[in-house]
């Protein structure tokens, strides 16, 4: 039988770098280890199956199934996946507006989510002073800031999931990257699964996302570019402007254009056909050319509650997207969509690679593709 | 009492080949002892620290060889007799001290026994050390038998003292570890007082003269070897074969004409002293037989040296046939044993005769496999190394650089090996991975980008470490070096050296502190507990962040075996039975399939894990190692 746990992850995935370190595989056995953003191997395992193999969100999905077992529909919009409603939101705390890295969207609604009793516990994503981040398990309101903002940094926040410990009655709502709404989505079909754990998973907030970076160079990088001073805060400005800015502690910014860091970009994040994490309840990403307000995406029936809960309550304040903007966002991710096939197609892992997608499928997107490039 | 010092001459008594060697020296008069322990001649100097007090012997464990050598020497130069006693690399490291000592020559007797490891059974290599008499022009002998090497080591002194040179003798490790009946002399009565004569410096200078004094001195010694008893010829006057050999070829070839019924066609021409060559004696030998065989271990010492005779004297001895090493009839390498001479005679001869059959071996390995595991070179249960290289394994993953490891000889050697999760990666001389360590230190200048490690015992570490480690820092090279401080010299049998408060005679002794030691030097030093394998893992993961210079890890624990002989256990570990997972995905048997401490135990039958209390010493690591933390270790 052809090896279906640790010797398959690292032929297939870690060998060829196409881990996206979202810690899918972390927690569950002691041979993984993160370590500086990377992931370790630290033993061999010759089990046959296991669920490093399973839960990875690089080893071979069938598009259009995990889209039947999540939304029980087929996968029909090829440009933002199956969505309610797409707005433009804001926290409308401006407290918790400063403290974000946009507008405190998603600090707010799992704030909300939290306070009443969606979910018991939330894992979200926490940086160290060193900016390395980590999954984070939250459970109370209070708590959830600590998580607020973002480095670009690939980090293993579902090592927080795996690990818990977590109460049998308690629900669960994660904050994650495309990569890792895959990988939970994998989790909570796979067979292997030994414990509810995803039975209990009950919200997923997708994070937008184009690329990630590899933590160790680009931390190294950037801090001879700053001459060594300690980095606050990392914020990406949308184009035209297209520059990493970098806030030192002695409150100098730092413009960084965006090409000197491209060279840290993952590999793996090549071959994501996946800008607006469909396979969330709910998305929420940046509005080009609005500063201070995400677009969010509701995609199940809890992610639209929730959302309008939360503006019911005064928690969120929502506008609809611009259509230019919608346009935007719907030809950005296709075009994520077409350049990942078109690299799989590069690494003749179009027809074997790790996403499996009907060949009518790919032809729509390539053809939309070059529609809307046009 | 022990047989060292008992005091019945005629008595017939059974002794270890090393013991015997003892027991010589002790009626002969030694009254300082010094070694490095090494297998397999440690028990030489370990049996006589036994006897040091009630004889009023000076016994010390030297830090190594050559310090040995030279305190043996000291006991001459004034005038006592002096015993030193190594494996062959011993003789290698006390080497430079030797080839000035052959010049000065030496005073009381002083005798240096070197003990080979043919097939390396613990060595790191293959080394015949009779060459070096040669070499440096000194006289040999090679003792067959029990008897002999007491009589011969009894005679070595006043050999010795008489020529005014040190005498070595070749033992093997099958005349070392055998046991066999010696029939004990007189202890000595009256001993010396030792007084050293300042008129006369004890310099190799003028060499030219004390070198032409050597060449006379060993012209005297061959003189006394034609007339050595250790040299005999057994056999009829035309035999069809001559046998020559020594050492414990004597007895395999006794044993093998007699199994074979050809004692008449075969004659033995036995040597005791096989350097300088008993010319004389030889040539009234060599005349019996054209066809001559050697028989001799490991290196075709005696077949080359009598080779080179039989042409001198060609014209006189006429055309031989020599059969040997060369010939192919005795493998160039490794022991011999009773079946190996057996088939060079035979092959001789052409007798049909099988010492065993052909089958034997693989039959043999089959049988054994039924009941015997495949068991792989490892450490003992609880030992600190496995810990310490667990540890170092993790922190080299993590941190990524593919890190070498340069190591040495000691039990931590078995870092090679699966036991050690296969971290070490070069093994010389005592002391080589330091010293490699210094120059792989300076690769980086060339574009190496691998962190470089040594891995160094306490042992070892006093042994040759320190020259390395000074060196490093004075070149500033760029390492980090690992002592695994277990307090012990453990691979030789636990004799003690200067960390451990204790001496070869039992008294205390100050300790001398390697912390200390490597601080004075200027150098990053840490100290840590390898047990606590997550905090030793993190140390050694910062250390190897620190680009500049040399760094130094204690690994301090004391060895598992020493622990348990003071019945000294940290805690009682035992496995909970419902919380171990064993094969299934998330442990996949972690405790015995990669850290494979002998002390736990798999149970196929229940498919969990087990804690084998006969062997386990407690030492808790691998509570640590347990994802599911099944294996519990409670505070005794």
């Amino acid at each position: 039988m052809e090896n279906r746990g640790l010797q398959a992850l690292e032929s297939g995935v870690i060998q060829k770098d196409l881990c996206t370190s979202c810690g899918a595989c972390l927690s569950l056995c002691p041979y993984l280890q993160s370590w500086q953003g990377r992931l370790v191997k630290l033993d061999n395992c010759d089990l046959a199956e296991g669920r490093c193999f399973a839960n990875c969100p690089r080893t071979q999905v069938n598009l259009e199934t995990i889209y039947q077992e999540v939304f029980g529909q087929r996968y029909l919009n090829i440009e933002l996946g199956l969505f309610k409603q797409v707005k433009m939101t804001r926290a409308s705390s401006p407290g918790i507006r400063k403290k974000s890295q946009t507008s405190g969207i998603v600090s707010a609604l799992m704030e909300f989510a939290l306070r009443e009793e969606f979910i018991h516990g939330a894992v979200l994503t926490h940086r160290t002073a060193e900016h390395l981040p980590r999954g984070r398990v939250i459970r109370r309101p209070d708590e959830i800031l600590s998580c607020a903002g973002s480095s670009y940094v690939a980090g293993p926040t579902l090592q927080a999931l795996n690990q818990g410990p977590w109460e049998d009655t308690e629900r669960i709502g994660v904050v994650g990257t495309p990569c890792q709404v895959l990988a939970m989505r994998k989790m909570g079909v796979s067979p292997l699964k030994k414990t509810s754990l995803m039975d209990r998973v009950t919200l997923i907030v997708g994070l937008f996302c184009t690329w990630a970076l590899t933590y160790e160079p680009f931390m190294k990088y950037l801090k001879n570019r700053v001459n060594g001073a300690r980095i606050r805060k990392l914020d990406i400005t949308p184009p035209p402007e297209r520059l990493l800015k970098v806030i030192t502690d002695d409150d100098h910014t730092w413009n960084v254009p965006l090409d000197e860091i491209r060279p840290f970009i993952r590999t793996t994040c090549g071959i994501c056909l996946d800008m607006t994490s469909e396979l969330s309840d709910l998305s929420v990403g940046t509005v080009e050319g609005i500063q201070g307000w995400n677009t969010v995406i509701t995609r199940s029936n809890l992610g639209e509650e929730i959302l309008s809960r939360a503006e019911a309550a005064g928690i969120v304040e929502s506008q609809p997207l611009p259509e230019e903007n919608l346009k935007h966002l719907k030809e950005a991710s296709l075009l994520k969509k077409q350049r990942a096939l078109l690299t799989l197609k590069e690494r003749g892992e179009l027809e074997d690679g790790y996403i499996i997608l009907s060949h009518e499928l790919i032809g729509r997107i390539l053809s939309k593709a070059k529609e809307a490039g046009s | 009492m022990s047989v060292l010092s008992q005091e019945s001459p005629g008595k017939k008594t059974l002794f270890m080949g090393n013991e015997a060697i003892a027991r010589g020296a002790i009626e002969a008069g030694v009254q300082v002892c010094a070694a490095y322990p090494g297998n397999p001649s440690s028990e030489i100097i370990g049996s006589l620290s036994q006897v040091a007090g009630e004889l009023g012997l000076y016994v010390e464990w030297s830090v190594n060889e050559k310090v040995a050598l030279e305190v043996a020497a000291a006991a001459s130069f004034a005038g006592l007799r002096g015993l030193t006693a190594m494996k062959q690399n011993g003789l290698n490291v006390a080497s430079d001290f030797l080839f000035n000592l052959n010049l000065t020559g030496s005073k009381g007797g002083l005798v240096v026994v070197v003990c080979d490891d043919p097939s390396a059974l613990s060595s790191t290599n293959e080394e015949d050390s009779r060459p070096y008499a040669k070499m440096c022009d000194l006289p040999l002998l090679e003792p067959s038998t029990v008897q002999e090497a007491k009589e011969m080591t009894r005679w070595a002194f006043d050999l010795s003292e008489e020529l005014g040179l040190p005498c070595l003798i070749r033992s093997v490790t099958r005349l070392s570890h055998a046991r066999g009946n010696a029939e004990l002399g007189r202890l000595p009565k009256n001993r010396p007082t030792p007084y050293f004569d300042t008129s006369c410096p004890i310099v190799p200078q003028p060499v030219m003269v004390t070198h032409k004094g050597l060449h006379e001195k060993i012209k005297i010694c061959q003189d006394r070897f034609e007339e050595s008893a250790f040299n005999f010829y057994l056999g009829t006057e035309k035999p069809e074969l001559l046998v020559v050999t020594c050492g414990v070829g004597w007895m395999y070839t006794l044993e093998a004409l007699a199994d074979m019924g050809v004692e008449n066609r075969a004659g033995i021409l036995k040597l005791g002293t096989t350097w300088p060559l008993p010319e004389s004696f030889l040539t009234q030998h060599l005349k019996k037989a054209s066809r001559i065989l050697f028989i001799e271990e490991v290196d075709p010492f005696l077949e080359n040296n009598i080779k080179e005779f039989c042409a001198e004297r060609a014209a006189e001895l006429g055309a031989k046939i020599f059969l040997g090493k060369a010939s192919g009839n005795l493998p160039d390498i490794g022991e011999i044993n009773p079946d190996i001479v057996t088939r060079a005679i035979q092959q001789v001869f052409e007798v049909p005769y099988e010492p065993r059959s052909s089958q034997y071996v693989q039959e043999a390995a089959e049988a054994v496999s039924l009941f015997a595991p495949i068991r792989e070179l490892g450490f003992c249960a609880g030992c600190p190394h496995r810990a310490t290289y667990w540890s170092l394994k993790n922190a080299l993953i993590m941190d990524g650089r593919d890190g070498i490891v340069l190591g040495d000889i000691g039990c931590y050697t078995i870092g090679v090996r699966p036991a050690g999760f296969e971290q070490v990666k070069t093994c010389h001389a005592m002391g080589s991975g330091a010293g490699l360590a210094n120059g792989f230190g300076q690769l980086e200048r060339f574009g190496l980008n691998q962190p470089v490690l040594t891995v160094c015992g306490d042992s070892t570490f006093y042994h040759a470490a320190i020259p390395a480690l000074v060196n490093a820092r004075y070149n500033r090279s760029n390492f980090l070096m690992l002592i695994l401080d277990n307090s012990a010299t453990a691979m030789t049998g636990f004799q003690p050296h200067p960390g451990t408060g204790r001496t070869a005679m039992g008294l205390e002794a100050p300790v001398v502190d390697i912390e200390a030691l490597c601080k004075a030097l200027g150098v990053r030093v840490q100290v840590k507990d390898p047990f606590d394998v997550q905090d030793t893992t993190e140390t050694l993961y910062d250390l190897l962040q620190d680009r500049e210079g040399i760094k130094v890890l204690i690994l301090k624990q004391e060895c598992a075996l020493v622990r348990v002989k003071r019945l000294k256990v940290l805690y009682k570990v035992h496995v909970d039975q419902e919380r171990c997972i064993g094969q299934a995905c998330g442990c996949n048997r972690r405790c015995t399939r990669i850290f494979k401490c002998p002390g736990l135990a798999w149970d196929p039958v229940t498919g969990k894990a087990q804690i084998d209390e006969a062997i386990c010493t407690g030492c808790g690591v691998c509570a640590d190692i347990c994802p599911q933390s099944a294996i519990l270790k409670e505070t005794i």
